[in-house]
């Protein structure tokens, strides 16, 4: 029998947008499209949500219930929208850790948080979500706000999230899902594919990147399978919300 | 999420003002890592309010607990925004209060005092020469309608209980007042004496 992951040479492979490339290749096409996205990701994601992201945002923190004092790991942090957040929240006796893989993204976040003055007890990692380069039982919360798509093993990132939070810490994964409305799919889906790389190619004259960003959604599990995952990983008491009729949705599991 | 945009559109809003107070923010900042939750039973609607040095958030809901947590009718909400004498509607049988009060109530206190330098504001869009004279302008219109309703106001009571005679001057209500105050002391001065008598000549059993 042949293994559907395994390509001829044997090499395990897996998608990359609606693309199948082996595992080697993933993390570096995914780089190469956010080195090109990073200077204006924050412009792209208001023009192609309309502002949303921030109310996405928003109640990813309301979830998160962080309290003065606490560690929280922002994985895949790209600009800092949740750190800025997390370190008004945590005040000066807590700590907030920016991670992200990709350089440039990382750099982009730094930058904008140091020039809106959010200091102090903020630190900036380069770090795969798979291997997180932290002690076990280390953070209070952590979140991964539309990253987890792009990384090649979920389930070792999922159980690597798992490690480095405390007994009773909480993993939000804000992620987009499946709209619950065969009519908003339908809307969303030409939305996705027709409108969403055109203004790349207009904004940031790249429409590669953002047709991978509209197939990655597509081959992201949907809610029920991402909790079921999370579930799988070793997370207790996992609940859903879907914002915007599904387009979105915020996962919660608490560690044991 | 609705009800989440409302609120991040009143909380830019309401930290722009905060801003505009020399004393807001710091004394916000004593407050930081509090959270106060206001619960509004009819309707219902609950708000989580978490105060920091660079202002205000607010949020539909809070996954942590509540160090301060107010549950009223609207009616007695709106009354304690815009009432001085907090404590009492505090007090009234439909308001609960749970956990640390003086978070509310140094918030509150805060939100009342607030003193906006809005020339400052002004100044940011205007420039310096563009708002003083605006301002200048503005402080002076003020300050004649300010002279003119306390003119029309004198003009009138003077009219209405000196010409037309339609209503007491103030002095005359006033020595009024006091004769009745007198009197009202005799009366119970009399009363009292009349009591005193009627015990000295009651007839022992």
């Amino acid at each position: 029998m042949n293994d559907p992951r395994k390509s001829n040479d044997s090499e395990p492979t897996t998608h990359f947008g609606f693309q199948s490339v082996p595992e080697s290749q993933k993390a570096e096409k995914v780089a190469e499209v956010f080195h090109s996205v990073a200077a204006k990701y924050d412009l792209m994601n208001d023009v192609l949500s309309g502002g949303m992201h921030r109310l996405w945002k928003r109640f990813t923190i309301e979830l998160s219930g962080v309290r003065p004092g606490n560690r929280v790991l922002d994985i895949a942090g790209g600009t800092g929208d949740l750190t800025r957040k997390f370190s008004t929240l945590v005040g000066p006796s807590g700590e907030v850790v920016l991670a992200d893989i990709n350089e440039s993204m990382l750099r982009v976040g730094r930058d904008r948080l140091l020039d809106k003055g959010v200091a102090g007890n903020v630190s900036f990692v380069q770090a795969d979500a798979e291997k997180l380069p932290f002690p076990d039982n280390h953070f209070d919360v952590v979140t991964i706000a539309f990253g987890l798509r792009n990384v090649t093993h979920k389930e070792d990132a999922l159980r690597s999230m798992l490690r480095v939070l405390k007994p009773g810490g909480r993993l939000l994964v804000l992620e987009f899902s499946k709209p619950s409305n065969e009519l908003l799919s339908k809307f969303y889906d030409a939305y996705s594919f027709r409108f969403m790389p055109l203004a790349g190619k207009l904004i940031t004259n790249d429409a590669d990147s953002y047709r991978y960003l509209a197939e990655s959604i597509r081959m992201h599990p949907n809610q029920e399978t991402l909790k079921a995952m999370m579930v799988e990983a070793g997370f207790e008491r996992v609940t859903y919300h879907n914002m915007t009729g599904g387009i979105v949705a915020l996962h919660r599991g608490i560690k044991p | 999420m609705l009800l989440t945009g409302l609120y991040a559109g009143v909380e830019l809003g309401l930290n722009r003002v905060l801003a505009m107070d020399s004393t807001a923010l710091p004394r916000l900042a004593r407050l930081s890592g509090k959270v106060i939750a206001v619960e509004c039973s009819a309707p219902n609607l609950q708000l989580f309010i978490l105060p920091s040095n660079s202002g205000l958030q607010l949020a539909s809901q809070w996954a942590g607990a509540a160090d301060c947590r107010l549950r009223a009718p609207a009616a007695s909400l709106l009354r304690l925004a815009s009432s001085q004498d907090k404590t009492r509607i505090l007090h009234s049988p439909e308001v609960e209060l749970d956990g640390d009060s003086a978070a509310l109530m140094e918030l509150a206190a805060i939100l009342q005092d607030l003193e906006l330098d809005w020339e400052y504001e002004l100044s940011r869009w205007l420039g310096p020469v563009g708002s003083q004279l605006l301002s200048g302008h503005l402080r002076s219109r003020v300050s004649w309608s300010a002279q003119a309703l306390d003119s029309l106001r004198l003009n009138l009571a003077d009219y209405l209980s000196e010409e037309s005679r339609s209503l007491v001057g103030q002095r005359e209500a006033d020595s009024r007042f006091a004769e009745l105050d007198r009197l009202k002391l005799d009366l119970d001065r009399l009363d009292a004496r009349i009591e005193r008598l009627a015990q000295l000549h009651k007839p022992s059993a």
